[in-house]
């Protein structure tokens, strides 16, 4: 019920519409419930042989639905643009909500969790706000209006009569709550079919490698006959409920003409209340089919706002501190002190106790096996994460007494596998500073020559307008890194994280790409995480990490003579792998 | 069980023989005919059972006038009561035939749908390699997908509406007509209007509701997109500028919406008022009949309760022919890819190739072109090459240099343009593809995964109705050093890995791929060496498991390894579509030619 009330808040940013959408709601189920009432008074004439009245009572009759026009027409328009906005504030707060919550935060959601909270859960609420409401309210209005109605008529005719009705809003509201996860289920069954697809058509090379066409097709088969069984789950709630909902109201006019025939006979009533009562009947089919489904919607309304609201209510645990201090002058000094940090969730931190100085302007090599900590690190620096114990300082400052977007844009990570957004290829390299249209084409290209991206952007069918991503080219993962590395130079950081930045670039290229960082990393601190001899010999220091500790720190030359673990790093870790065409770049056709 | 299976497969098989029979200009209606045939029993019961259900429901109207005019208006009770009966007889008739005309439509329509899927699907399947890489995957997944569904509200709703609501309208004017012709043909006048209104608001609101469902497919897919890249938008500190965009795509779906709104506000209430004015018509006009003695009062009543079997059949209608419409147009697409054939098949006549092969594999001057928008492009030229059977051969050369093209060639994914392959003496084109691939390994670069358990996929190669022994499977992880790291999964080879493999780690997807191909127990292995950044350790057991796995078979290895490459029986460099040197490691540098240029560049860099 707090849930439901929480709900109707949405709407108080529109009390006056909303007031005047019941009104407006209201008076038109007035002139609906007046029409049958006159059409009986005319019928009742007819039958007296007296046609005096005939004309004026059809001129009345063409009023009310005159009136009837207007007051809809005005309702739709005015309930509309409020359930059109309500979606819009709600999309809006809760996608704005979702920025500001930490990394953390989506560590330990799966996309797929919040993507059903911000479309299927939205669209119940705001289906029960923009439609269910008006719905439950006008359906009500008009059962309770023609109920005075009939009673004012004749109170016995109109008790018996009425007898269905509360029966067919449950049964209703029942299969309202039936029908919607039975059709949900179907909709699963459906992306199950077309994941399903997706990898038989996806992985047909290796279908045909192994020429099991059958297995796939029977597998599809089974899929197909999910889907099937599924759906005749569904219809056959639909086969039993709606039926029957058709049928019950038919005993009410059964009833009438029963029982009101008989009472016009004995002339308890006249033909003209009689053919009201049938009338009014027939007007209440749609209410109370809708009240039941508009029940059974604000129930689940209920149940997916609850959920939303699971993620409103979480606040934001890593924002501005209040009177944030703005980012000291100068050229990147960071320091790690005493820093402890855990994953939330993970038994043991990731990092123990590390202490790191790196002077401005230098670059510093991470070296370690694979979940040693070396990525954690270097997150903390723009405190994409909160330490647990110690503290992380940028030019003096402790990270977290400054504003974080202006200590991010101080900062910029290239990782091993970036996200592009599905945007122009300059629009990407142009993305710290709030894309293409704000930048100048000259730099973007400088931006992607020094990354030695240029050369294969120029070859692309539109150049740096060339859409990529989910709806444009599928760049392969050395070309992404490579439009990662331009992007994080554009935005002209403080420090540069290359975070196994050029794992998926072939050899020669990432020997350029290397003499040009020399010149980028100029007057700027770098980090640098990587496996190749090659990259680490970029750095000033390397820093070796070993299950979320520093255990050696020093030059190349110092480090093999000290450090047994970066000694055999340097042993085996000859870029064999990499050889003549290790050139996954332009790879031919994805899979071969 | 099989049975059953066989059953259906024959079924489909005749299906698309005869969906692919029809042609003509009623192509489509027919091909819908042809989907429903197998049911024809079924869909016959159905038609019963709606025409039945929709009399029924017509009943209320004359039973009310005839309650009125034999019954309450003459004090016969008796009457009145038998009508009564007869009133609930229909009712209960409606209830009834609607049970069972949902459910067979229903039944039918998905079944048919069903068939149509597997029968788009094996079509698929049945496509070549060359096929796929014409066509994006979304295109073929939307046929099985929304072009199925949209058929699916055109068999299922539009067909049983458009008879249900035309038999109504027929039947509701032939009551009215038979109440009072003078007063029917009154009430008739409203027809055109409707059906002009609801024609003119089912086509505006069609367009409509494709922009709002384009617009909120829009927000969707920036919302899929921004939080799949949350860590990048928040390092760079970019979250206003989303904020911002994603305000601009909501605002336009506002819009879109906007229209919908509008027009619903407009059409539905005008249906009522319309109503109402039919009222008023019928009173006042009828009324006078009656105090002339034309008419009864119980044709009055009856004719204002008839009204509204009226309406809902105009506006249900002009419903129908939208979906009518989007259904023809994807059943138009369906045709379209079921027309295709497969360009490369076993020929008539085609033998299988004698088991075990030997595994000699032998281009004899070999050329392949393929087409591309701008006219046909040579990958490979004039490329002669003798495998003897258990050499394995490295291919080195740049990106385009063939290397992919002479794999898939041997694999038989294309035929060549002219020149001959052959495999043991045999021509590929001569021999059935089955026999071939069941006898040849081939990894691809990122070794796909299917989704399901280890098992599942290290079994893949195990023909269906073999048997799958476990025991067998784990000698095959362990040969190519996957078993350690299986080993250590709590459900082990019953572990789910997710979509593509994604529960494991590119090194240990390399490993799975390798123990597939192992367990499938190829004479020739074609193999594309993966590229990706692998740890020390993982890098080291991949060497060795691929060491394992290329023991003793003829091979042809895309290389990018060095120590792939140096223990390669001879090395094939290949430049611009021809092979342009041949020879082991040590020749190759002797010779100080392209290998031996490519081995210095890298070891000089190797030293930096």
């Amino acid at each position: 019920m707090a849930t439901f009330r929480r709900l109707l808040g949405f709407l108080r940013p529109y009390r006056p519409a909303v007031a005047l959408s019941a009104v407006l709601a209201a008076l038109a189920m007035g002139a609906t419930v007046v029409i049958p009432w006159l059409t009986g008074q005319a019928i009742d004439q007819i039958r007296g042989g007296d046609s005096s009245d005939l004309d004026r009572l059809g001129i009345l009759i063409a009023v009310a639905g005159v009136g009837r026009l207007v007051l809809t027409v005005s309702r739709r328009l005015v309930a509309g643009r409020v359930s059109l906005a309500v979606e819009q504030d709600l999309r809006q707060g809760l996608y704005s909500h979702m920025l500001s919550l930490e990394l953390a935060f989506f560590d330990r959601q799966q996309t797929g969790q919040l993507m059903s909270r911000a479309t299927v859960d939205l669209q119940a609420v705001r289906f029960f706000l923009g439609y269910g409401l008006v719905f439950i309210l006008q359906s009500a209005l008009t059962i309770v209006l023609a109920a005075v109605a009939m009673l004012l008529v004749d109170p016995v005719l109109a008790a018996i009569s009425l007898l269905p009705v509360p029966f067919v809003v449950l049964i209703a509201a029942r299969y309202g709550r039936r029908a919607r996860p039975a059709q949900q289920a179907v909709q699963q069954r459906l992306a199950e079919l077309t994941a399903d697809a997706e990898e038989s058509i996806g992985g047909i090379r290796v279908v045909k490698a192994f020429a099991r066409e059958d297995r796939q097709l029977e597998r599809f088969a089974g899929t197909t006959a999910r889907v099937f069984d599924q759906e005749m789950i569904a219809t056959k709630l639909s086969a039993f409920y709606q039926p029957l909902i058709g049928f019950l109201p038919q005993i009410g006019l059964a009833c009438v003409l029963l029982i009101g025939g008989r009472r016009v006979v004995s002339e308890h009533i006249t033909l003209g209340d009689f053919a009201a009562f049938y009338a009014y009947l027939l007007m209440l089919l749609s209410p109370m089919r809708q009240l039941g489904m508009s029940l059974g919607l604000a129930q689940r309304a209920t149940a997916s706002g609850a959920r939303m609201f699971e993620i409103l209510d979480r606040a934001a645990e890593i924002t501005a501190p209040a009177g944030a201090q703005p980012l000291p002058a100068g050229n990147g000094h960071v320091e790690l002190r005493d820093v402890t940090f855990g994953y939330a969730g993970t038994p043991a931190p990731t990092l123990h106790d590390v202490s790191l100085d790196v002077p401005a302007g230098t670059t510093v090599a991470l070296v370690g096996a694979t979940g040693s900590g070396k990525t954690t690190l270097v997150q903390l620096l723009g405190r994409l994460y909160d330490v647990d114990e110690g503290a992380v300082l940028i030019d003096g400052a402790d990270v977290r007494s400054l504003d974080p977007v202006e200590l991010r844009q101080s900062i910029a990570i290239v990782d091993d596998a970036p996200f592009l957004f599905s945007t122009t290829i300059a629009d990407n390299i142009a993305y710290a500073r709030g894309g293409a249209d704000h930048v100048d084409r000259a730099d973007i290209e400088q931006a992607a020559r020094r990354a030695q991206a240029h050369e294969f952007i120029a070859t692309l069918p539109d150049g740096y307008d060339t859409r990529v991503g989910e709806r444009g080219l599928t760049l392969s993962g050395g070309q992404r890194q490579r439009v990662a590395i331009a992007r994080a130079l554009l935005a002209d950081p403080r420090v540069l994280v290359l975070d196994d930045a050029t794992s998926a670039v072939d050899a020669s290229t990432e020997q350029q790409i290397t003499a040009a960082l020399r010149e980028a990393m100029a007057g700027r601190t770098t980090f640098i995480i990587a496996h190749r001899l090659s990259t680490i010999a970029l750095a000033d220091t390397i820093v070796v990490v070993e299950d979320g500790r520093i255990v050696a720190e020093g030059t190349h030359d110092e480090l093999v003579g000290e450090s047994p673990l970066y000694a055999e790093i340097v042993e085996k870790g000859l870029p064999d792998q990499v050889f003549l065409n290790r050139n996954p770049v332009e790879r031919e056709v994805a899979g071969f | 069980m099989r049975a059953e299976q066989a059953a259906g497969l024959s079924r489909r098989d005749d299906l698309r023989r005869r969906l692919r029979a029809t042609g003509g200009r009623r192509r489509k209606v027919r091909g819908l005919m042809e989907l429903l045939r197998p049911y024809r029993g079924r869909t016959a019961l159905m038609f019963v059972a709606l025409i039945l259900g929709t009399a029924a429901s017509l009943a209320p109207a004359p039973l009310a006038k005839q309650a009125i005019d034999r019954g309450i208006t003459k004090g016969d009770l008796g009457a009145l009561n038998l009508i009564v009966v007869l009133f609930v007889a229909s009712a209960l008739i409606v209830w009834g035939t609607s049970y069972v005309q949902t459910y067979l439509t229903n039944w039918v329509g998905q079944r048919a749908l069903q068939d149509l899927r597997l029968d788009i699907f094996e079509h698929l399947q049945e496509m070549p390699v060359g096929f796929y890489e014409r066509r994006p995957a979304g295109v073929l997944i939307s046929r099985l997908t929304n072009d199925v569904e949209a058929l699916n509200s055109l068999v299922t709703d539009a067909v049983t509406t458009l008879f249900q609501a035309s038999l109504t309208l027929v039947g509701s004017v032939v009551i009215l007509l038979l109440f009072d012709v003078n007063l029917a043909l009154l009430t008739f006048l409203i027809f055109p209007v409707m059906a002009v209104a609801s024609f003119a608001f089912r086509i505006a609101s069609a367009d409509a509701f494709k922009r709002t469902r384009e617009t909120i497919g829009a927000i969707t897919a920036y919302l899929q997109e921004t939080l799949s890249g949350i860590r990048v938008m928040r390092s760079f500190a970019q979250e206003p500028r989303h904020l911002g965009r994603f305000g601009a795509l909501n605002a336009a779906n506002r819009q879109a919406n906007m229209t919908t709104v509008n027009l619903n506000a407009a059409y539905f209430p005008a249906v009522e008022f319309i109503s109402s004015l039919a009222t008023v018509g019928i009173l006042l006009y009828g009324g006078h009949q009656v105090l002339q003695g034309d008419v009864t009062v119980g044709v009055l009543v009856g004719f204002i309760a008839a009204l509204n079997g009226f309406f809902d059949p105009i506006s249900q209608l002009s419903q129908v022919y939208t979906t009518y419409q989007s259904g023809m147009a994807a059943l138009d697409k369906i045709f379209e890819l079921l027309d295709e054939r497969p360009d490369l098949t076993d020929k008539p006549g085609a033998v299988d190739l004698p088991r075990p092969l030997r595994g000699e594999v032998e281009f004899d001057d070999v050329t392949f072109a393929y087409s591309t928008d701008e006219g046909t492009k040579t990958a490979l030229a004039d490329v002669s090459l003798h495998v003897p059977p258990g050499q394995t051969v490295a291919l080195v050369g740049a990106t385009g240099a063939g290397k992919s093209t002479l794999a898939k060639l041997a694999a038989r994914f294309y035929d060549p343009t002219s020149g001959r392959i052959l495999v043991d003496g045999h021509d590929l084109r001569d021999v059935t593809m089955r026999s071939l691939r069941s006898q040849m390994g081939i990894v691809p670069q990122e070794g796909f995964l299917f989704s399901g358990t280890l098992r599942d996929n290290i079994a893949f190669g195990i023909a269906e109705g073999d048997p799958v022994d476990d025991a067998h499977l784990e000698d095959a992880c362990r040969a190519v050093g996957a078993w350690g790291f299986v080993e250590r999964l709590e459900h082990g080879l019953d572990t789910e890995i997710g979509e593509r493999g994604v529960q494991l780690s590119a090194g240990q997807r390399q490993l799975v791929a390798f123990a597939r191909a192992l367990v499938a127990d190829p004479s020739i292995l074609v193999l594309d060496e993966a590229t990706s950044n692998v740890d020390l350790h993982t890098e080291t057991v991949i060497e060795q498991g691929l060491r394992r796995l290329l023991a003793g078979r003829t091979a042809i290895v895309i290389a990018h390894r060095l120590s792939t490459i140096r223990q390669a029986g001879r090395i094939v460099v290949l430049e611009g579509g021809r092979i342009v040197e041949s020879g082991t490691h040590d020749e190759l540098l002797a010779a100080e030619g392209r290998y031996w240029q490519l081995y210095r560049d890298w070891a000089e860099q190797a030293a930096a």
